[in-house]
């Protein structure tokens, strides 16, 4: 066998390194925490070294930071609280 | 009724009602905005948790708990409604160019400590189903693909695409947002 070809991040012997394409596409998955070991690690080296892709994934993360936060807004509705009061009187008979 | 199932009563509502505000949210973000859809989920979802109480161990963190049951029992109706086609929906959103045009004009991020959450929360709910479903268990909740893929019943490629075009979609009302408001030309 004298292919030498490797997925990015599953070398051990060579470490090939990822291209700007190929690292923007691990955007999400890195931010997420959804990639496997090696991959990531593959993306963190590249981020180590690239000025162009550094900002991008910056700012990929304080989106999703932003959107999480949007998780924690509470909203509230006239009279619920005492509809499910009810109901919960009524359940207990 | 007894003073055991009065006191019962009493310790739900005084662990659990406190949390009504935090799951009326959640059920508005899942049901896109739709008020008396939300309504009736919170309802189910206390008086399911009502039912269960001698099961949640008082102490440990019983809004998770009331989250858990909410989604459960929003999802279940959700995939019963999805034997409907939903297909027009999804090619909609999948034919959409991803933009990158915020990144472009704000690559700071400075629109995130500026924009009005009301206008993304609305665009949220705007999305279409599937992909709002998505975005809320995975961004706003903070499940895995693999726990949003168990959910709502779909490959674990299926949540990934999703993401991408919601978060893409969602970006580029941000920069719509932002045109509008004079924060970005």
């Amino acid at each position: 066998m004298s292919d030498n070809r490797q997925q990015p991040g599953q070398g051990h012997s060579e470490r090939r390194e990822l291209t700007c394409e190929e690292a923007l596409a691990r955007v999400y998955e890195y931010l997420d925490g959804e990639l496997g070991a090696g991959e990531h690690e593959a993306v963190r080296r590249h981020l180590e070294k690239c000025r162009n892709c550094y900002p991008h994934f910056d700012f990929e993360r304080m989106f999703l930071d932003y959107v999480h936060e949007l998780g924690a807004v509470e909203e509230s509705k006239p009279g619920l609280e005492g509809r499910v009061r009810e109901l919960l009187a009524a359940e207990t008979g | 009724m007894t003073i055991t199932t009065e006191r019962r009563r009493k310790e739900f509502e005084s662990e659990a009602l406190v949390h009504l505000d935090a799951l009326y949210g959640l059920a508005l973000r899942l049901s896109g905005g739709d008020e008396p859809r939300a309504e009736d989920l919170v309802q189910e979802t206390f008086l399911k948790a009502y039912q269960a109480w001698d099961r949640f161990t008082v102490g440990t963190n019983c809004r998770a708990w009331l989250m858990t049951i909410l989604r459960n029992t929003f999802i279940n109706q959700f995939r019963q409604q999805q034997s409907r086609p939903a297909a027009v929906e999804f090619e909609a959103l999948a034919e959409r160019p991803s933009s990158t045009a915020l990144y472009e004009a704000d690559p700071e991020g400075r629109i995130f400590d500026r924009i009005i959450d009301d206008q993304v929360i609305r665009a949220i709910d705007e999305l279409p189903e599937e992909f709002r479903v998505t975005v809320v268990l995975s961004d706003l909740e903070g499940l895995s693909y693999q726990e949003v893929s168990d959910l709502m019943g779909v490959p674990v490629g299926t949540v990934k695409s999703r993401l991408f075009r919601a978060r893409k979609r969602l970006q580029e009302k941000l920069y719509e947002f932002a045109v509008e408001m004079g924060y970005l030309r």
